[in-house]
């Protein structure tokens, strides 16, 4: 490492609709602690934020090119950079991103091969193994919002606002760390202040009826759950990403203006050795470019052959809720991820990360490329 | 500034079933800052520990009398000490605990007049106003075990006569909410649960309903009649007003469980009157958490003028995580490590909103931190 570490910031260069960068406050936070900070050009664009933005929290931030962002000794994104960004990046430097150790083993062996560490932020978790950057709050929340904004739209007569119709009825499926706060959302509109507003007219609220993953096999329950469901949420982790949770055969069991909220976001493959289809099948796979599928999208058609979409309702799908409302989402990283980065570059290189040491340290060291080992 | 050198732990001297002390390992850690540690004579003894499984040979750590371990620079027990125990503090000494300022105005002036500087471990939270000190889990889990293990008792596998999935109806969405919802739809247990699956049981559904359907007597009566299960996990606006009042309790079946999580008080001798969230039903402790309707203990915590003509089984707990006092105290100790480092760093002035993340977390659960926002919302 140089005597005064540098930082680059890269941007994430994946679908149109992605605008996530971290905010000013965070980056002149960073230059606090006497690093040497570099953005991408057009870095916090997508969210309209200037160079003068950044400038303005901290004189000593620099622009630089894509490139020049990958040759620092530490690297921070937030969502994983491609393969080939990966070979940018100089022996003994760090990426600090959302890595996924377990489920990328080739990404493991790429930066092995590059002698690049790496500090996964998926995996950096505290003594009682709790993630301490992870936004599954926003996940549910997000999903469930644009989900009621859908049904808003879908809802027969009275409609949904109107203080003479019956409880929305919600079927949640999996209650894991994204279905407890689905829950909590489905309860409220994914909106408070659209839960509020109607709690105040007196409108009905929201019933929502949690299922367990066992659960979900017993198709006469099952029957009777999705007649009645005007919203169902897919939250579940399958052990078994080959099998739907909810065949399509089954959507025809629901009302024709129930609206599918899928916030698993688990791809489509038809491959033969790897499977894989998502909970619900037949609906599309979105992203922060399109994320409501009425039943006549042409995104249906583009679902592979092995998948059947015969039934179709209103989908709401996103490859990443949270990033629907990204200063908010950013906001919320940049304080998770503060006292993290405050204590990586307090420490001047990984290799001083103690597994023994501090709380943060601690947390850190379980997220390190040095310390993952397969299982 | 004046950084602390010493810490008591006095025994908690509330019901025989609370076992709960803090374990040698987290006592050795509060040691290895150099700390001198005075431990009450008897700690730990309702759970098997001796004072040398927490002395391990560490000069650091002391045996004292009930008075000296009240006498350090920093007292540290869960449950807040009773007020005669407040006594024996001296003036300018700090006390961590579970203190609950905004519910506890007597706690707060007997603080005050005693010159104790309190920091309350459930007022510590992050920059995003996140709890960074509690168990609610273990509230959810351990409440919603209990409740399974009384129906178990009843249908051996928990399989119904009429084999359709246990319904669990759970009143209220948030933390506590949420948490019922995983442990409800796990049986409450995740062994049973396993073993539950493996023999082809029919599992449970939770439905979850918040305050704006809670209020609606037509619809919780369907839902009332239905459920196997009744959970109270509300946070009520009102405390002077039950959520289900003691005539809706007449809709449960017969073998339903009433599981109570919010463990609010009866206390009418205040205006206006606290009421529990289920109405009727009795305030359990670890020594009895379960009560079956013809309990001749069901009386002793429910004033005569609350109706409690209706009643089912309740089960009921002022200290649900203390039903598994290890694994509570275990997952406590990790919770308060960082902030009994800093402590012992910054001492109670020291503490600071400008400081570190867990500097800033234990800030805002001092006692001069609360008083002075309330100041500034008057």
């Amino acid at each position: 490492m140089t005597e005064q570490i540098t930082i680059g910031l890269a941007r994430m260069h994946y679908e149109f609709g992605e605008r996530r960068d971290f905010l000013p406050n965070f980056v002149a936070m960073l230059g606090k602690l006497d690093a040497k900070v570099m953005l991408e050009y057009g870095y916090g664009s997508g969210m309209r934020y200037t160079e003068e933005d950044y400038l303005n929290h901290d004189q000593k931030i620099t622009f630089v090119s894509h490139e020049e962002v990958f040759k620092q000794d530490y690297v921070l994104v937030l969502r994983c950079p491609s393969e080939n960004d990966l070979r940018l990046l100089k022996p003994g430097a760090c990426i600090i991103s959302m890595m996924h150790y377990a489920t990328r083993p080739n990404r493991v062996a790429l930066l092995r091969s590059l002698e690049v560490e790496s500090i996964s932020l998926d995996s950096i978790k505290d003594d009682v193994g709790r993630r301490l950057v992870e936004n599954l709050r926003s996940v549910a929340w997000n999903g469930l919002e644009v989900g009621f904004s859908v049904l808003l739209r879908t809802y027969p007569s009275p409609g949904v606002e109107s203080p003479n119709r019956d409880p929305i009825q919600v079927t949640v499926m999996g209650v894991g760390a994204v279905g407890m706060h689905a829950v909590q959302a489905a309860s409220h509109y994914g909106d408070m202040s659209l839960w509020n507003t109607l709690a105040k007219r007196g409108v009905p609220g929201n019933q929502v009826t949690a299922l367990e993953y066992d659960l979900t096999c017993n198709k006469a329950v099952m029957k009777d759950i999705l007649t009645r469901s005007d919203i169902l949420v897919d939250a579940t982790q399958r052990p078994d990403a080959s099998q739907a949770v909810i065949p399509n055969d089954w959507i025809a069991w629901m009302p024709e203006h129930a609206v599918l909220v899928d916030l698993s976001v688990d791809p489509y493959d038809c491959s033969v050795d790897n499977r894989e289809v998502k909970g619900i099948e037949g609906i599309p796979q979105g992203n922060l470019d399109q994320y409501v599928f009425a039943p006549d999208d042409p995104a249906f058609e583009l679902i592979p052959d092995c998948v059947s979409t015969v039934n179709r309702r209103y989908s709401v799908s996103c490859y990443s809720w949270p990033g629907i409302h990204p200063k908010e989402y950013m906001d919320l990283y940049g304080k998770q991820i503060g006292p993290l980065v405050r204590t990586i570059l307090r420490k001047g290189t990984p290799a001083n990360i103690n597994a023994k040491g501090k709380f943060f340290e601690r947390a850190l060291s379980r997220a390190m490329l040095s310390n993952y080992e397969a299982t | 500034m004046n950084i602390p050198k010493t810490i008591g732990l006095p025994r908690m001297r509330n019901e025989a079933g609370e076992k709960r002390v803090f374990l040698p390992e987290f006592v050795q850690f509060i040691a290895s800052l150099g700390v001198n540690v005075f431990i009450e004579e008897g700690y730990g003894s309702r759970s098997g520990y001796s004072f040398e499984d927490y002395k391990l040979a560490t000069p650091l750590i002391h045996l004292a009398s009930k008075e000296k371990a009240y006498q350090q620079d920093v007292v540290l027990i869960l449950r807040s000490p009773k007020p005669d125990e407040f006594k024996l503090m001296r003036p300018g000494g700090i006390l961590f605990s579970m203190l609950h300022f905004p519910t506890r105005p007597l706690r707060i002036k007997r603080l005050l007049e005693a010159k104790i500087l309190g920091i309350s471990m459930d007022s510590i939270t992050n920059d995003v106003n996140i709890r960074l000190m509690e168990n609610m889990k273990s509230v959810a889990w351990n409440g919603l075990e209990a409740g399974f293990n009384v129906l178990e008792k009843r249908w051996p596998g928990l399989v119904k006569p009429d084999k359709k999935p246990i319904q669990a109806l759970i009143l209220g969405t948030g933390m506590v909410g949420k948490y019922a919802i995983d442990a409800a739809t796990k049986l409450g247990n995740i062994e049973r649960n396993n073993d539950h699956i493996e023999a082809g049981g029919p599992g449970a559904i939770a439905f979850s309903v918040g305050r704006n359907l809670s209020s609606n007597p037509t619809t919780m009566e369907s839902l009332f009649q239905e459920a196997d299960i009744l959970v109270d996990a509300t946070q009520r606006r009102d405390a002077s007003q039950p959520v289900v009042p003691n005539e809706w309790i007449a809709w449960l079946p017969e073998h339903a469980v009433v599981v109570d999580l919010a463990v609010d008080p009866y206390t009418l001798s205040v205006d206006p009157p606290v009421v529990r969230g289920v109405e009727g039903i009795p305030q359990g402790n670890l020594d009895q958490y379960i009560f079956p309707a013809d309990d001749p203990n069901w009386d002793k915590t429910v004033p005569p003028s609350v109706n409690s003509k209706n009643r089912r089984t309740a089960v009921t707990c002022y200290s649900w995580p203390g039903v598994h006092p290890e694994a509570c105290m275990l997952h406590y100790a990790h919770q308060l490590e960082p902030f009994v480092e800093v402590l012992f760093e910054k001492g109670y002035d020291g503490l600071s909103l400008d400081g570190e993340y867990f500097e800033r977390a234990l800030y805002r659960a001092t006692l001069k931190c609360y008083l002075d926002e309330q100041k500034s919302v008057v």
